[in-house]
């Protein structure tokens, strides 16, 4: 074998080789991708019940929760974004942001689809924000109480003193006497209302409902 | 006054003939166009945000020449204020800061200014976010957020000279009745330079294409500067506030503003380099065929629209292989400046399949609509080519 030739040979084979790696390399990325992918959904679902139930509580105050579910942002605009939100008002606290921050960037990241798989609606019910207390006695409202919590979540939309807005006067409305229409639409919505099951507990309604009857 | 009447007599006459000759074309169009199949892009509005309400207009409505009230693109950062705020008995749009009379008007007092009428485009600033890359936050709007209508009211100059503007006062800052749910929330607060304010087009608007203003369109005043993006033009206005310097705040000092120069995208803010977003870059839209549409092999019209900020447009061309060779369209119906103009392309496919047409219009001063805008945080000013991609029968 002549100096040329081996040296074309070892040429051929250093190509092959770089081929081989190349092709492990390419390999490598894939798999890491897919896992880091696999990682995001099993991120986002594993925090999705809590986080969704916080962008109906403290984000949909101003906003529906579509113009979120619309962003395809990295983790520091995400940030970015939460940060912007408290500094304005929005009621969030630290470890909520955090948690916030850490499902957003998981499933409304830049490289989701546009249109992204529902998510379990069994989920939104999971995993009230306020748990309930073992012993479920019959509720009973306490309108004071009720003024508060209608403040920061109802009010957005039903206007101060349920006057109306957005949203239908609640004030001398129909619905406070059917007991069972209005738990049905607080707790499951209606229409453009979203879902209150799992950001509400049974106290919470029963509270608001109460101070309704007083307006 | 009798040469605007016979004018808009012979706008009449000339109206007439052209719809009794577009009903000559229609019946001929019309077997190809009863094959177009029906597209998502055809719904009254496409809803981007339930709340505050945020919709656009799907593309096949551009192609008539004015869009209509109830289905104009809708877009406010915190809804309309209550209604009694703006009811026309409590309503008063007041004149402050560096002048010499202070005003309190009644939209009675404000129609006794002289009357005047301009047709043009509203778009968002944010109108086609959705196609930068890398994405950025926003309402992800994609071609419906503008629109073209005829505006009547009175021109902000004659308020301001009424008023008297004192040689310090430099901008006109510009308060609507809408407000943030949270009292934390900035307001809306935004200002134009004196020379915008003064310029005799624009003006504040009662009407909107012959009707009182609509509520979600900034009931019963709004500021209408033709040319410029819609974030200047208030919607809800009551108050107008002569001063030294732009607006303080968020929404004037943060928002709406616009590298200098191009930057690299995801690259940090340039901080003391962004401008506020004024005026309108040259875009053309393709109204129909809509994407996804099934067109026969026969002649299929291409139509649309084209517009600029402070110039008019001077060509509309067409590519059908991805930007290697352009086809002039012809450009068609009203010339009015500040408004849209409408083009039409005679297409004879020529081949079945799946064709992507393209878009790019010119302007008369030279400015040209690029393949992609140029990346920035916020995503404002999105002029890219226009696309739309059918199906031709084979």
């Amino acid at each position: 074998m002549s100096v040329k030739r081996e040296a074309s040979f070892v040429k051929r084979e250093l190509r092959a080789i770089s081929g081989l790696l190349f092709f492990g390399g390419v390999l490598i990325v894939a798999m890491t991708t897919a896992a880091q992918e696999d990682d995001l959904a099993s991120v986002s679902a594993a925090l999705a019940p809590r986080a969704e139930g916080l962008i109906v509580a403290r984000c949909s105050v101003c906003h529906s929760p579509d113009l979120v579910a619309q962003q395809r942002l990295p983790k520091d605009r995400w940030l970015a974004t939460v940060d912007k939100m408290k500094h304005w008002g929005a009621e969030i606290a630290d470890d909520e942001a955090d948690l916030l921050v850490r499902y957003l960037s998981a499933r409304y990241n830049p490289d989701a689809p546009d249109q992204l798989p529902p998510l379990d609606s069994e989920l939104r019910k999971a995993e009230p924000l306020t748990q309930e207390p073992a012993d479920t006695g019959p509720l009973v409202g306490v309108a004071t109480r009720g003024a508060g919590i209608f403040e920061h979540n109802c009010q957005a939309c039903h206007g101060a003193g349920a006057t109306g807005g957005m949203g239908p006067k609640l004030a001398k409305n129909p619905i406070l006497k059917h007991d069972d229409l209005f738990w049905e639409t607080v707790l499951h919505g209606r229409g453009p209302m979203p879902a209150w099951g799992s950001v509400l507990s049974q106290q919470d309604i029963a509270d608001v409902h109460t101070w309704l009857l007083t307006k | 006054m009798s040469e605007s009447v016979s004018s808009s007599r012979r706008t009449l006459f000339r109206r007439v003939a052209k719809i009794i000759g577009g009903l000559a074309v229609w019946r001929q169009l019309r077997p190809a166009l009863a094959q177009q199949t029906a597209s998502p892009e055809t719904g009254p509005q496409t809803v981007r945000v339930m709340r505050p309400y945020d919709a656009e207009t799907p593309v096949r409505e551009f192609t008539s020449y004015v869009t209509p009230n109830h289905r104009f693109f809708v877009r406010s950062h915190f809804g309309p204020p209550a209604p009694e705020l703006i009811a026309e008995a409590n309503w008063r749009l007041h004149v402050g800061g560096l002048i010499e009379h202070p005003l309190e008007l009644t939209l009675k007092d404000l129609k006794e200014f002289e009357r005047v009428t301009i047709t043009a485009v509203i778009q968002c600033s944010g109108n086609g976010r959705a196609f930068h890359r890398p994405k950025v936050p926003g309402v992800q709007w994609e071609r419906g957020a503008v629109g073209n209508a005829q505006w009547t009211g009175v021109r902000l100059r004659d308020v301001l000279v009424k008023a008297g503007v004192r040689p310090n006062g430099k901008h006109v800052q510009l308060q609507g009745a809408d407000r943030p749910v949270v009292s934390t929330v900035p307001l809306f607060t935004r200002s134009i330079p004196l020379e915008k304010a003064a310029h005799p087009d624009t003006i504040l608007a009662y009407e909107m294409n012959g009707r009182p203003l609509p509520l979600l369109h900034g009931a019963p005043l709004r500021v209408i500067t033709p040319g410029w993006m819609a974030d200047s033009c208030t919607k809800w206005l009551t108050e107008i506030t002569v001063q030294a310097d732009e607006a303080k705040g968020y929404y004037m000092q943060t928002a709406y503003r616009v590298p200098v120069t191009a930057i690299q995208p995801n690259s940090g803010l340039p901080g003391t380099s962004m401008v506020p977003v004024e005026a309108m870059v040259v875009k053309s839209l393709i109204a129909s065929p809509t994407n996804g549409d099934q067109v026969g092999r026969g002649p299929v019209t291409v139509q649309g629209v084209a517009w600029s900020g402070e110039a008019s447009v001077s060509t509309v061309e067409l590519s059908f292989d991805d930007g290697k060779t352009w086809e002039q369209a012809r450009l068609v119906g009203e010339d009015e400046p500040y408004a849209w103009r409408q083009w039409q392309f005679l297409w004879k496919p020529a081949a079945g399949g799946a064709v992507t047409i393209l878009c790019r219009a010119t302007d008369a001063a030279g400015q040209v609509q690029p393949q992609e805008s140029p990346w920035n945080p916020s995503g404002f000013l999105w002029n890219g080519w226009d696309r739309v991609t059918v199906t031709v029968e084979a």
